[in-house]
């Protein structure tokens, strides 16, 4: 009988504690993040979709051979000054994010974004070509490029990159030329070039 | 009633009506009101128990349809629900299949008849209101039962079941925690039961005597059990039964459930403030200017809010559990509250 009465008493206490929790968590501020309206601020070193940025890359190949997926396509024709690359993608049905490509960039060029939500009904949409579709050809050679306008970088801010064989690490993101730089006007990134700002995904 | 009739007697062209002319326009109209009124209150509170969830739970519910806190969501619903495709399966008891759920939804709206909204205004003011109330109510059981005995399914008939042993069951300490009260008013009439507690809230029944304070709190336990909400949702046991005894339902006729269920959540609420909680009266001579059917409906939904408190609180409770409550614990209980509060009144004189 008073194992009876013990029982109820657990019974009436335990609710009430319980009912005093919830109810403080009514006036708790909610954490939801209501997603496509606000965005976690993701952390410096966060792993997004891979981004190159054309007016950087010089077709240099490290990161196509470094890839242990062999998720970078790059395509170039010509020698020397004359050479041309024709095309850059990137497949992320094979990128495992490992960031071995953006850790061995002697210009910087290739990066991991913060992007994450890329959704795709299809996932053949998921190569994404970095070239600008209206360009056939982009010169390789950075002579080349500050001819053209291009290469904003100034030459002399940065040690001179010394040629090592490709599967050695060349200099580290902080010789690399200035992130902030502004591509012209006239070198919009391809429409399937996942940017940072990018908010609305690409492909659909 | 009768102001409703004198309304309808002054309106143009009404001069002439007979006397059951005007008697029947007079409760289609109010049977018409009835109805909205749940059909209204089972949108709301789909949209506030959702609301209610997300907040216990730090989160926020729906947030998108309609411009604020997603107020539209329920509508959305409702509208999705109504376009949905009316299913009965090939095995089923067809007849008894498709009455259920107008049973249930029955059940549940005639116990609308004898709520006294406001001071005169009921739509049905009976003698035996209170009796009435838990009478009608008792014809949901059957409609659950029919429901999942007819769908031919083992998780529907497990839901049935359970729903209604744990419906006849619980309507005894419902029934019981009320007596007190009538012993008190000395009539079962609904509108004679809050006119009894006029006078502020020491007058209310809850604070009349210390066995009505536990009286009431058995009458809201055995409520929830009643509603088949949480933490007494055996009939639908998303874990175990798929929904119970409406795992077969879809479309409007699972709507007719769903309507029934949040019809029921506010009726019971509103018993619980009609009976004990001074029903359209205010608290405080201060708020006496909020009109009464005002009243009456604000503390019923903080009433509904409660009843959503506690369901997303607790967890689900065992069968036996269940019954070890109702027929060791509360009846036991509600019977010492009716001799105790009937010793304290007669002392009293």
């Amino acid at each position: 009988m008073a194992q009876y009465f013990a029982d109820i008493y657990e019974a009436v206490s335990s609710v009430l504690k319980g009912m005093r929790i919830t109810f403080k968590h009514i006036y708790k501020k909610p954490v939801t993040l209501q997603f496509p309206d606000e965005r976690q601020v993701m952390p410096e070193r966060y792993r997004g979709f891979v981004h190159n940025d054309m007016t950087k890359c010089d077709s240099c190949n490290i990161c196509a051979k470094l890839c242990p997926v062999d998720c970078i396509y790059i395509e170039s024709e010509g020698k020397g000054k004359a050479r041309m690359m024709t095309r850059y993608a990137i497949d992320y049905n094979k990128c495992i994010w490992c960031s071995l490509c953006t850790e061995n960039c002697h210009t910087g060029s290739i990066t991991m974004s913060h992007d994450y939500d890329h959704s795709v009904y299809d996932r053949r949409t998921l190569v994404y070509e970095f070239m600008d579709p209206t360009q056939e050809t982009i010169p390789c050679h950075r002579a080349t490029r500050i001819d053209m306008g291009w290469w904003v970088e100034p030459k002399e801010d940065k040690p001179k990159p010394k040629p090592k064989p490709a599967a050695e690490a060349a200099p580290p993101a902080e010789t690399a030329p200035a992130p902030e730089a502004p591509p012209p006007a006239d070198d919009k990134p391809a429409p399937g070039t996942p940017t940072p700002d990018d908010d609305k995904g690409v492909e659909n | 009633m009768d102001a409703l009739i004198a309304l309808i007697q002054n309106a143009p062209g009404a001069a002439n009506m007979s006397a059951q002319a005007l008697h029947n326009t007079a409760a289609a109209l109010m049977a018409t009101l009835m109805f909205t009124v749940m059909a209204l209150c089972a949108i709301v509170f789909t949209w506030m128990e959702r609301k209610v969830a997300g907040f216990l739970q730090n989160r926020y519910g729906p947030m998108r349809t309609g411009r604020w806190h997603g107020w539209a969501q329920a509508v959305a619903d409702m509208l999705k629900i109504l376009g949905k495709e009316d299913i009965i399966p090939a095995e089923a008891d067809k007849g008894l299949f498709v009455f259920a759920p107008i049973l249930v939804l029955l059940g549940s709206l005639l116990a609308w008849a004898a709520i006294p909204w406001a001071p005169g205004f009921v739509a049905a003011d009976l003698d035996l209101g209170l009796f009435y109330i838990f009478a009608v109510s008792s014809l949901v059981i059957i409609g659950i039962l029919m429901a999942g005995w007819s769908s031919n399914n083992k998780w529907a008939l497990y839901g049935a079941a359970r729903g209604a042993a744990q419906m006849v069951s619980y309507e005894i300490p419902l029934a019981l925690a009320t007596i007190p009260v009538i012993m008190y008013t000395g009539s079962l009439n609904t509108q004679d039961i809050v006119i009894a507690q006029q006078g502020g809230l020491a007058n209310w029944y809850i604070f009349r005597d210390p066995f009505l304070f536990v009286a009431f709190w058995m009458y809201f336990i055995a409520s929830i059990a009643e509603t088949n909400r949480g933490p007494f949702d055996m009939p639908e046991t998303e874990s175990e039964l798929v929904a119970g005894y409406h795992t077969e339902y879809s479309g409007m006729r699972f709507a007719f459930f769903f309507l029934s269920e949040y019809a029921n959540l506010f009726l019971v609420s509103l018993i619980a403030v009609m009976v004990f909680l001074g029903g359209w009266w205010a608290p405080l001579p201060l708020l006496d200017v909020i009109p009464p059917a005002l009243t009456f409906i604000i503390k019923g939904v903080m009433m509904v809010f409660f009843n959503m408190w506690v369901r997303w609180t607790l967890p689900r409770v065992r069968v036996d559990q269940l019954m070890h409550l109702c027929w060791k614990v509360m009846i036991p209980i509600a019977l010492i509250c009716v001799l105790g509060s009937g010793i304290i009144q007669m002392v009293r004189g």
